[in-house]
């Protein structure tokens, strides 16, 4: 009789072999593997029974062609199934051959389908028609566009006015090819839209590791604490959602910092309902008790914190030893008692220390995260992510397993081919003013007042999927701006479907969807390097089938174009002969004098840049390309682990100088890498030698990108650029802290996102709207019963600085007392008279008096007819309300992140209001962007080095190093 | 999830690997679903030998044995129903997310083997997934599938056959490692009789003798037709409640009497399994004897239980 054990043996060694052949060993999806997918050897003919031919047994036969959904930044990877028959894509699911989604998707991936059919979405070139927002549009050519926009460009560069040319860009969804075409271009006009997202949070954790942001390794945690709502909503959410779980299923207990009782706070271990802006104080509370009662790794921070630095400049002290280090930290953080966080955040001592017992008790094995929410609402805000680094720097649970890494060593962006030599050399000060010398990102969402204060102009602005007159705070000031011909020349809405900031442009250029353009993504998710591969699908299923696609337009609905190839094609037309000296960086390698194409660029990248890549392609004979458009998606190492504790080899160490802190500089050029040059910028020492790492210990480490090439627990940055109090981690008040508000003000939170929605991303999905189409006030019963709101429905008016918004009450003991909270999303809308999207968007009417601006809606939601007869079975009207329209501006004065957190007086509605009724005035929006200036501190008075910014800081298309240069006083602003 | 007891397992129980072959266990419950291009490769590595058809996975899987606890251990004996959702909690109060179909065989053995695999060593751990495992097993598998995998291997050809062997050997082992259960599960305690036609009706009889929680029975198209052949009668092809009444109309006493051995004779095969299965087996066997001892009466009687329509509300099965 066979033994069972050695059958189980040979199975079990079968299964082994199959695999390590890359290949499934069970099949497909099954009872027996629920989470199992379609085995990949089957992918180019897959056999399904058709649902809509139930009860017949009808077989469909499709092409699964993987891309990576282009929803939010997690960037996960999708299956297109292509009908064999049709060759329309039916459905989408996930991939399970991407390293950071695993197959795995949330609702926002399958409801590609949804966008993609939409029937209301943009297919052809538009340009205006009448005055610009006046909705009246014509059908031109791509050609037509391409000419007028090309020839606008080509003149800015002649006459050197490169700054005037702007690209504002919302989540990339992509890594390297848009930014290396501006610095092409020459161009500093990359304006990110991260100062209203993640700005502060990753200002925090710059200014400690020279990285800007975290990378939790959550499935090997013991100890979690989010300061975010990771599990459905969160930043990179579905990546690390089943992580998170999977952490907490290893036992790991789960510590989450939110307000509002979210789809995070559910699953807690421990849910903190803190007082809006007070998550910094329990993070020092946390941390002083560590401190006091020596819960910490004194080894770790000997090694690594540049304490010796901070005894030195601070206290004054060139030799102090480190116990006297240790006393001064000790003194100097005492205050932060947890009566003190208790009284700040409203919560009880005990609990606070209850959860300091469960954090120190993590060890190396701390993920901790934080990345809008509290980062991102509040004035000081940047601090949350530095004190909450202080409790991994304690612990020394950075970038070990279950521990904390920064990005750059769990990202993997590729060299592309025919990288530019040259970098803007005019420094574009609408983006990067001088008041805000240490803002991490462009300070996009001030563009409507620096345009005013500098009276600047900008010729050619695109917005690449990005909608600012909705997403951006005080939107009316930038509906001013747009339709403003004396500040905007021309502007280019680059969108797969309408949105508010369209209405305003002179060209709304349809751009695709997941499934219909080339990208490719890198995000930090794990402990581990990946890239994934977005392509138009339908293009690989056909050339799959032997046809030649030359241009992504012959396969897209309509004449929807990827990006890629529109960048292309417009470069060529901006330098056709090549003597502006840009053409160049986008001819084809292998036949010169031609455009190169985009199998060629990324055929390139895969090739040269993706360590292990062709290895595995040619494992199943085929090339790079071909493994990337057949898998989508490729690990390039995992496990990288403590690359700070890594000895530098000594072909590295050359004539090597050591100077008083320890940074180690070398003669030794940088050896060849395959990734994109980034990150920070360190200064080579007097000599020209480059720094290369620090000795520790005697041994020369590789360390950190920071000036000390240590974890910067005092930042010579922010001490010498004017903020020397905040340069250790420290407590800030928020704007909306209890000290200033007046009595009948209460905090509002906006910076939550709804399950199952994006932004302005995902509104034309029917699914999904379905299920999220509202954003009504979370209101909690004392304070409904205090303000006179009697039951869930009613309707209130809540009053900002410069304006008031009217929506219903959700009265709901899920969020503190005394405060409020509103999802950001929601209240899409579309000005009477326009086209535009009729999914999840209501008809309203604007109304300018001057400074006074009312939106007032004229249809909700509701069914209507189109090509989809789904959309008559729309049974929902209520669309939300736009309450971003009411935001001033509030600009950190230190990281330039735009403090979403609002004071508001909130009361039932008065006579006359309706749901989705705005109302702004916008002079008011002006005093309050003044007010906040006022806490600035300019580079013109407290830079050291008489330059704008500090060299050694990120900052995307980099500039000259002579354009850092503050001018003359005596001279006019460059703008 | 009820608390079952053990009595001591009966065997030395030296010879019991420390945890059970699980990969061959998730092979063995592929291997239940229709073939699929890589099945083969499974097969091959099960050392069962060529895979079989589709149409032999048809005929064993859709036509002779349905591979559901829902059917076997129901009281309607149709797949769904309450014994499904039972199953369903039982996947809940895991805290797993139930599968369209909780309560197929598949399920079930992979279900089976992630308890395995997932225990971790810390002993509050080991202890859930250790009771986790034996509820599984005791409640769910237990009830069923021994005797239905005896059942496969008397109906099907070589390749079933020796599935069923090889998954029966690795129960076994799994029913000695953690003895037998000497209570039966709330369930089968509570699951009602074999309705009387005398009192209760014909359909309601016949929809009992087809529903194996309350004949003790498991019957298949097989059996049917092997007492056709044996009396000379027609077998109506249909359904087997439709076979069967059609058998019965034939030749009532004749057929009562095929019937009456067949449940004496599966009575025999669970009394065999009692020192191994303990409370279960002998719960079958119970109602095998008392099945085959009505039918003999019936067919003493001369009874033909479809001559007589029952009144709607009698015939209500499971009422």
């Amino acid at each position: 009789m066979t033994d069972l054990n050695e059958l189980n043996r040979r199975v079990s060694a079968a299964k082994a072999e199959v695999e390590a052949r890359g290949e499934t060993f069970y099949p497909g999806a099954s009872r027996v593997h629920l989470a199992s997918f379609p085995p990949k050897e089957r992918w180019n003919d897959w056999v399904e029974l058709d649902s809509k031919s139930w009860p017949n047994r009808v077989e469909k036969r499709y092409m699964l062609v993987p891309t990576t959904c282009f929803n939010c930044e997690s960037a996960c990877g999708l299956l297109a199934y292509v009908d064999r028959d049709t060759l329309q894509v039916r459905k989408f699911e996930g991939n399970p051959e991407h390293p950071g989604s695993r197959g795995r998707n949330c609702a926002k991936g399958p409801a590609t389908i949804n966008q993609i059919t939409d029937p209301d979405r943009i297919l052809y070139p538009l340009k205006r028609a009448g005055a610009r927002g006046q909705g009246k549009w014509e059908r031109v050519s791509w050609d037509e566009a391409l000419d007028d926009i090309a020839a606008r460009i080509r003149r800015a560069m002649e006459e050197e006015r490169h700054e005037q040319v702007m690209y504002h860009v919302g989540r990339p969804g992509e890594d390297g090819y848009t930014t290396r075409m501006l610095a092409a271009w020459a161009v500093d006009g990359h304006n990110s839209h991260t100062n209203v997202c993640s700005s502060g949070a990753r200002a925090g954790y710059h200014w400690w590791m020279g990285m800007d942001r975290p990378s939790p390794d959550f499935a090997n945690a013991k100890v979690i604490v989010l300061v975010s709502s990771h599990l459905e909503t969160g930043h990179y959410f579905n990546p690390h959602a089943q992580r998170i779980i999977e952490g907490k299923k290893g036992g790991a207990k789960l510590i989450v910092l939110d307000t509002r009782l979210s789809n995070t706070a559910t699953h807690a271990d421990h849910w903190l309902s803190p007082y809006p802006g007070s998550e910094a104080s329990i993070f020092l509370a946390i941390a002083n008790w560590m401190i006091q009662e020596r819960k910490y790794d004194r080894e770790f921070v000997r090694r690594w914190w540049n304490w010796q630095e901070y005894m030195e400049a601070v206290q004054g002290e060139q030799s102090a030893t480190f116990e006297r280090f240790e006393q001064v930290l000790r003194e100097t953080y005492s205050e932060y008692t947890f009566e003190f966080a208790a009284r700040e955040s409203g919560l009880e001592e005990d609990v606070l220390r209850e959860v300091a017992g469960v954090v120190s008790t993590a060890g190396t094995r701390l993920a901790t995260h934080n990345w809008r929410s509290a980062g991102s609402g509040n004035l000081g805000g940047w601090q949350v992510a530095r004190t909450l680094t202080l409790l991994n720097a304690l612990l020394g649970a950075l970038a070990t397993e279950g521990g904390t890494f920064p990005n750059s060593w769990n990202k993997f962006t590729p060299k592309p081919p025919r990288l530019p030599h040259q970098r803007p050399r005019r420094w574009n000060e609408v983006l990067w003013p001088r008041e805000y010398p240490l803002a991490l990102m462009e300070m996009s969402f001030l563009m409507p007042h620096l345009m005013r204060d500098q009276d600047a102009y900008v010729d050619v602005y695109f917005t690449r999927v990005y909608n600012p007159v909705w997403t951006n705070p005080d939107g009316f000031s930038w509906i001013e701006m747009l339709t403003d011909e004396s500040k905007i020349g021309l502007h280019i809405a680059q969108t797969p479907t309408w949105n508010e900031t369209a209405y305003f442009a002179d060209y709304v250029l349809p751009m695709g969807h997941a499934s219909e353009r080339h990208d490719l993504t890198s995000y930090e998710q794990y402990d581990g390097q990946f890239i994934g591969f977005r392509q138009p699908v339908l293009r690989t299923a056909r050339e799959r089938l032997g046809e030649q696609i030359t241009d992504t337009r012959q396969v897209n609905p309509g004449e929807v174009w990827e990006e890629n190839e529109f960048w292309i094609e417009l470069t060529w037309r901006i330098d056709p002969d090549g003597s502006l000296g840009i053409r160049q960086f986008f001819e084809s390698r292998e036949h010169p004098g031609e455009k190169m194409t985009v199998d060629e660029y990324y055929g390139w990248i895969f090739d040269n840049s993706v360590p292990g890549l062709p290895e595995a392609a040619a494992a199943q004979g085929i090339s790079p390309l071909e493994y990337m458009r057949r898998f989508g998606a490729f690990e390039v190492a995992s496990k990288v682990g403590q690359v700070y504790e890594q000895a530098v080899s000594d072909s590295e160490l050359e004539d090597v100088r050591v100077d008083e802190m320890g940074r180690v500089f070398t003669r030794a050029a940088s050896p060849p890498s395959p990734k994109a040059p980034g990150g920070t910028k360190i200064d080579p020492d007097e000599e020209g030698r480059r720094r290369v790492g620090v000795r520790v210990d005697g041994e020369i480490l590789r360390g950190w990108p920071t000036p000390s090439g240590k974890l910067e627990f005092w930042s010579r940055t922010l001490a010498e650029w004017g903020w020397p109090e905040l340069a250790i981690p420290t407590y800030v008040k928020s704007h909306v802290h209890r000290d200033n508000l007046e009595d009948d003000q209460m905090p509002m939170i906006t910076t939550f996102r709804v399950p199952v929605q994006i932004h302005t991303r995902s509104a034309n999905s029917k699914w999904l709207d379905e299920i999220a189409h509202t954003n009504p006030l979370w209101i909690h019963p004392t304070d409904a019963a205090r303000v006179g709101v009697e039951k869930t429905g009613d309707l209130v008016r809540v009053q900002t600085d410069i304006g008031y918004f009217v929506l219903k009450a959700w009265i709901t003991e899920g969020i503190r007392p005394g405060v409020v909270a509103c999802s950001h999303h929601m209240g899409r809308w579309k000005p009477e008279g326009q086209e535009g999207q009729r999914m999840g968007m209501m008809t309203v009417a604007l109304d300018q008096q001057g400074s006074e601006w009312g939106l007032t809606p004229k249809q909700r939601g509701g069914p209507f007819s189109s090509s989809d007869p789904d959309t008559l079975r729309v049974w929902w009207t209520d669309v939300g309300v736009h309450q971003n329209l009411t935001h001033a501006v509030h600009p950190d004065p230190i990281s330039g992140q735009h403090c979403w957190h609002q004071a508001v007086r909130v009361g039932p509605a008065q006579l006359g209001d309706s749901q989705g009724d705005v109302f702004v005035d916008t002079r008011e929006s002006r005093a309050m962007y003044e007010k906040w200036l006022e806490m600035t501190r300019s580079a013109d008075d407290y830079s050291p080095d008489g330059t704008r910014r500090p060299w050694w800081m990120l900052r995307p298309v980099r500039p000259e190093r002579d354009a850092y240069k503050l001018p003359v006083k005596t001279e006019p602003a460059t703008v | 999830m009820s608390q079952l007891s053990h009595a001591a397992p009966t065997e030395d129980r030296s010879d019991i690997p420390p945890t059970p072959p699980v990969e061959l266990l998730r092979v063995l419950a592929v291997l239940a679903e229709p073939p699929s291009p890589e099945y083969a490769r499974v097969a091959e590595a099960a050392g069962l030998g060529p895979a079989p058809t589709a149409s032999e996975h048809g005929d064993v899987f859709l036509f002779q044995l349905y591979p559901y606890a829902s059917v076997h251990v129901g009281a309607e004996g149709m797949m769904g129903g309450e014994a499904r959702d039972r199953l369903a909690g039982f996947w809940r109060a895991l805290g797993r997310t139930p599968p369209a179909e909780p309560d197929h065989l598949s399920a079930l053995l992979a279900l089976y083997a992630s308890l395995w695999e997932e225990e971790r060593p810390e002993a509050a751990h080991s202890a859930i997934m250790e009771q986790s495992r034996a509820a599984l097993l005791d409640e769910h598998i237990a009830p069923w599938l021994p005797h239905y995998l005896a059942r496969v291997q008397e109906l099907a050809p070589g390749f079933y056959s020796g599935w069923a062997e090889l998954l029966s050997r690795i129960l076994a082992a799994e029913a000695d490692r953690s003895g037998p259960a000497d209570r039966l599960p709330l369930h089968l305690r509570e699951a009602p009789g074999l309705p009387d036609p005398r009192r209760d009706g014909g359909d309601a009889f016949l929809a009992g003798l087809l529903a194996m929680v309350r004949s003790g029975v498991m019957i298949t198209r097989a059996d049917l037709a092997s007492i056709a052949a044996t009396l000379d009668l027609g077998l109506r092809a249909g359904e087997r409640r439709y076979a069967l009444a059609s058998l019965l109309s034939q030749e009532p006493v004749g057929v009562l009497r095929a019937f009456a051995a067949e449940a004496r004779r599966q009575g025999a095969m669970h009394e065999l399994r009692t020192d191994r299965w303990g409370a279960g087996s002998e719960f079958l066997a119970a109602r095998a004897r008392t099945t085959a001892e009505l039918l003999e009466q019936l067919a003493a009687e001369g009874f033909d239980p479809c001559e007589d329509p029952p009144s709607k509300s009698a015939a209500r099965v499971g009422s």
